[in-house]
């Protein structure tokens, strides 16, 4: 398959090498005619040829262009990002340039930004794996003025684009009873019992179970109830990173599973209103509850990487009174 | 293809394809008929894109229109017998046409360009006019924006917006661009290799009038009356610090025959090389002159009075011919020369030769007799003959046709004709009364130049006068053409003259440096950029010995290492900026673990990277977690370092440094 995204900063076209070609069928007929009307021809064509060379230059590194993500980013979904693009030149506009990201079905046309010109756009993307994304697959193409050559540029990350894991349903672990907390203190929390706390704004990982549809039509926005924790439940999810082999595409494959298993146990539990907590090798995230953890665990899952078996940290030590649920 | 794009197409080419094909009107490569229904077919095709219906001719369609045409082209080839290049430019008015008919892709769009260009390249390689210049300049103009376009075009699959096109390309990059291209196009035209002598020479070289009437060898007088009328370029004439009078009398050659309204030279006197100046570098104290001729039939050299030396340019010579007169090594192309004029003195042409008096026409002879009478004084003689001609005569370019020779029914009937009737009259009636007299050919008076010190002779320039030795002191320039047949000495024009002029010039220039430019000239200029450089090293190697050249040799080797030294250090800054300080000290931590470990694992999380660091070196522990957290909570968690983090990170890092070093 043809990759859309290109892996060179500069390239000839089909039409260049034409190009080239006609310069030299035309240099052949000059030389052996001596035709001053085919040496003017063929002193236009070359001058055209490196004028040609200079204006794409300028146009295409003229431009800068960076990308954020708007939200949150799990991988194969579609997710917003921001496009903000700059003309950098004092003089001349840049023009013919098209936005080339993987998440789009085609080329995108930008339209021509004068001297010092700032333009955002937002544009729809898919990433195709979790992880951390600093150099985004993505950049501005252009074949101006004449298309004898492509020219590319790579977009800058204005941050890097954390990629969540795209949740695989699995079977949820058991929480812990509630004497499991080790004689640690009760935290009055929200969570999944039957008392309503509150009632707020849907945010992502809420349960659709807790839509309050009634008050949503009310406000002409969505509505969840927030419910008080009924119980404390912490409960660590562990991930096993280390492997035999880092580079095994099968291992690495088990472990992509893994994690997106534990990503949708982790959410169900957090939904659910559980204390999560995520270690793997050399990782650790703290049990806690809510939404910012719910950020944290993914963030962590997104990050987390193979290591070698032979001498990869142990597990962190856990708490007094934490359970421990190893993913595979 | 969808038909929005299609019509994106038709119109982006289509301008470029109705100027293409024009010059081949003027140059007879293509019919007038032929370029006249493939404009309209053009029209039609753009038109009907412009509806947003553009057509799309089906293969069938094609093909039949392709097998008749080659059935036409046979017809045309068999029994029309045009040329070649007719027959071609017919050929590829057809392609054109059908192509843009029928653009179903990106290729076929790139096809009808490629055609497109092919006719271009038959317009340009057969047009020898000034004026294609302004075609070149509409080429250009055109195609760039076709291009442009096309570029853009390549990256859609369906119509783009109509926006799309109108914005590329901006009207400041498309000047800038082909104002670039001209300039790096003219060092390219002329370094470019010439293998061969240019193929088409300027147009007047073929122009039968004008050769005849230059032939030297032989001269008829209506043959020069064409070439007076005619607006071509002779010569161009540059003097630095001139005596425009002293110079624009220009000799070319003198006849002492005359029969039947033609002028020839006598035999014995055509390869006797007497007085004419020698080719040698001109000495210093002689005022230089140089001339750019564009060469006639038998090549012989514009000369003005005086010249005591002459100098050829580009290896070619001259030889000396009887009465002064010079001939250039055979060849067809132009000509530059120097002749060098001693102290001004009476004019006088070189050499003895005279008309025979018994050669005269009986008729001329009698008729001196009746205008002259008793008088035997020369002066006086010449006198009386041209207050007559003069008086009784009249210049036109345009005399009645003659009955019998043209000369005495000039006398005798029309009187009526130009300067070489006039001149031919007075040198054959002096001669008549036993006074050495002949015919001069050359060129009187010019021009000048718009931003030059120079005179351009045309053919209205050329101009016949007599030479005759009246008191026994040689040769003097006698003019009896009335004033009102004289060209101009030096025409110093109104606006609209130099306006006039610049066309000219540059005409002048299209001839002799775009199509007559050749392998000599060429060498010429590599020969003069070269003697430029040796002077200018010259004057470099005169300036090393004094010491301020020294100090500015210094001044500029510091100047140029101080620059280079402050872009590393920009560059340095500005890749080193990019990168946030929270991750420059961990990075600095993983290279200190490489550095004890030897191999630092892309895959290790920071984590990791402290634990390691800290089994290591056991009192880096704080630093290095420190440093990893600070990482953390920058990368990953968004959060921005203050100015006292950022220092505390740089005295960790240097601690760590030092702990292990």
């Amino acid at each position: 398959m043809t990759r859309l995204i290109p892996d060179w900063e500069i390239r000839i076209t089909n039409f260049g090498l034409g190009y080239i070609l006609m310069c030299l069928v035309v240099a052949i007929a000059a030389t052996n005619t001596g035709n001053n009307g085919l040496y003017l021809v063929l002193a236009g064509m070359l001058a055209s040829m490196a004028v040609s060379g200079v204006l794409s230059r300028r146009n295409v590194r003229g431009v800068s262009c960076e990308i954020e993500s708007i939200g949150e980013v799990v991988a194969t979904r579609p997710a917003l990002l921001r496009v903000r693009l700059q003309n950098t030149l004092r003089t001349g506009t840049a023009q013919a340039l098209f936005f080339l990201h993987e998440g789009l079905p085609g080329p995108l046309w930008v339209d021509p930004l004068k001297p010092g010109e700032r333009r955002e756009i937002v544009v729809e993307g898919r990433f195709p794996r979790r992880g951390v994304v600093r150099i985004p697959d993505a950049g501005l193409l252009s074949r101006f003025p004449m298309g004898l050559f492509r020219k590319y540029r790579r977009a800058i990350a204005a941050r890097e684009i954390v990629v969540y894991p795209l949740p695989e349903s699995s079977r949820v672990p058991e929480a812990p009873p509630e004497e499991a907390r080790g004689g640690r203190p009760h935290a009055f929390r929200r969570g999944g019992g039957f008392d309503i706390r509150t009632l707020r704004d849907f945010g992502p990982g809420d349960d659709p179970r807790d839509m309050h549809w009634k008050q949503s039509a009310r406000m002409r926005r969505w509505i969840v109830r927030e419910r008080e924790a009924e119980r404390d439940r912490a409960v660590v999810l562990t991930v096993d990173n280390a492997l035999g082999d880092p580079e095994d595409p099968a291992a690495l494959d088990a472990l992509e599973h893994a994690i997106s298993r534990c990503a949708s146990q982790a959410l169900v539990l957090l939904s659910r209103g559980g204390e999560v907590g995520f270690q793997a090798r050399g990782v650790r995230v703290v049990p806690q509850t809510g939404r910012p953890q719910r950020a944290r665990v993914l963030d962590a899952l997104a990050r987390l990487e193979a290591v070698a078996r032979d001498g990869a940290p142990a597990f962190p030590s856990l708490r007094r009174g934490d359970h421990r649920v190893l993913v595979t | 293809m969808d038909a929005g794009l299609r019509r994106a197409y038709v119109e982006t080419l289509a301008p470029a394809a109705a100027v293409a094909p024009l010059p081949l009107y003027f140059t007879d490569g293509a019919s007038a008929k032929a370029i006249a229904v493939y404009e309209l077919a053009l029209a039609l095709l753009w038109w009907r894109a412009r509806r947003g219906r553009p057509a799309r001719l089906p293969d069938t369609a094609l093909n039949l229109a392709g097998l008749a045409y080659l059935l036409l082209l046979a017809f045309e080839v068999s029994v029309l017998h045009h040329g070649l290049l007719r027959c071609v430019s017919h050929l590829l008015l057809f392609t054109a046409l059908a192509k843009l008919a029928s653009i179903k892709s990106a290729g076929e769009a790139r096809t009808a360009l490629l055609v497109l260009f092919l006719l271009t390249l038959a317009a340009a390689s057969s047009s020898t006019h000034v004026s294609s210049l302004l075609y070149f300049a509409a080429m250009a103009l055109l195609a760039f924006y076709a291009l442009a376009r096309l570029a853009v075009l390549a990256d859609f699959e369906e119509a783009p917006p109509e926006r799309v096109l109108r914005s590329v390309p901006t009207v400041a990059v498309s000047l800038a661009g082909i104002v670039g291209a001209a300039l790096l196009c003219v060092p390219l035209f002329y370094g470019l290799p010439r293998l061969k002598g240019p193929y088409a020479i300027a147009p007047f070289r073929l122009e039968d009038g004008l050769s005849t009437a230059l032939a030297a060898d032989r001269v008829d007088l209506e043959s020069f009356g064409a070439a007076k009328r005619s607006d071509r370029v002779v010569l161009r004439l540059t003097a630095d610090a001139a005596d425009w009078k002293r110079i624009v009398r220009l000799r070319e050659a003198v006849f002492t025959e005359y029969r039947g309204g033609v002028w020839t030279r006598r035999p014995s006197l055509l390869r006797q090389p007497t007085g004419a100046p020698r080719d040698l570098p001109l000495p210093p104290g002689l005022e230089p002159v140089r001339i750019d001729l564009n060469l006639f039939a038998k090549g012989f050299l514009f000369l003005p009075y005086g010249v005591e030396r002459l100098h050829v340019e580009g290896g070619r010579s001259a030889y000396p011919l009887a009465d002064g007169l010079l001939q250039a090594s055979p060849g067809r192309r132009a000509l530059t020369y120097e002749v060098g004029l001693g102290r001004p003195a009476p004019v006088r042409g070189a050499g003895s030769s005279a008309i025979d008096p018994q050669t005269v026409p009986r008729e001329i002879a009698e008729y001196a007799a009746s205008v002259v009478g008793d008088e035997k004084n020369p002066p006086a003689v010449y006198a009386r003959i041209e207050s007559r001609l003069r008086r009784d005569f009249i210049y036109s370019l345009e005399p009645p046709s003659p009955r019998g020779d043209p000369l005495v029914d000039f006398v005798l009937r029309s009187r009526a004709g130009h300067c070489e009737y006039f001149a031919s009259a007075a040198a054959l009636m002096l001669a008549s009364r036993g006074i050495p007299a002949r015919l001069a050919t050359g060129s009187y008076g010019g021009e000048l130049g718009l931003f030059s010190r120079s005179i351009v002779v045309r053919g209205g320039n050329l101009h016949a006068w007599v030479e005759a030795d009246l008191d026994g002191t040689g040769f003097g320039v006698l003019d009896p053409t009335p004033p009102a047949g004289l060209p101009e000495a030096t025409s110093h024009g109104s606006f609209l003259r130099s306006i006039a002029a610049l066309g000219r010039e540059v005409e002048f220039f299209y001839d002799r440096r775009i199509l007559g430019f050749e392998a000599l000239d060429q060498q010429r200029f590599f020969e003069a950029a070269r003697e430029e450089v040796s002077g200018l090293t010259q004057t470099a190697s005169n300036w090393s010995s004094a010491w301020t050249a020294r100090a500015i040799r210094r001044g500029i080797e510091v100047l140029a290492v101080g620059g280079a030294l402050l872009i590393l250090a920009r560059e340095w800054r500005r890749r080193w900026r990019r990168v946030p300080p929270a991750t420059r000290a961990y990075v600095a931590l993983r290279e200190l673990l490489a550095r004890r470990v030897g191999f630092v694992s892309a895959a290790t999380p920071p984590v990791e990277v402290a634990r390691r660091l800290a089994r290591s070196m056991p009192d880096a522990e704080d630093d290095a977690a420190a440093v990893v957290e600070a990482y953390c909570a920058n990368a990953f968690g968004g959060r921005s370092l203050d100015s006292e983090t950022e220092q505390d990170l740089a005295r960790r890092v240097r601690r760590l440094r030092r702990l292990a070093s």
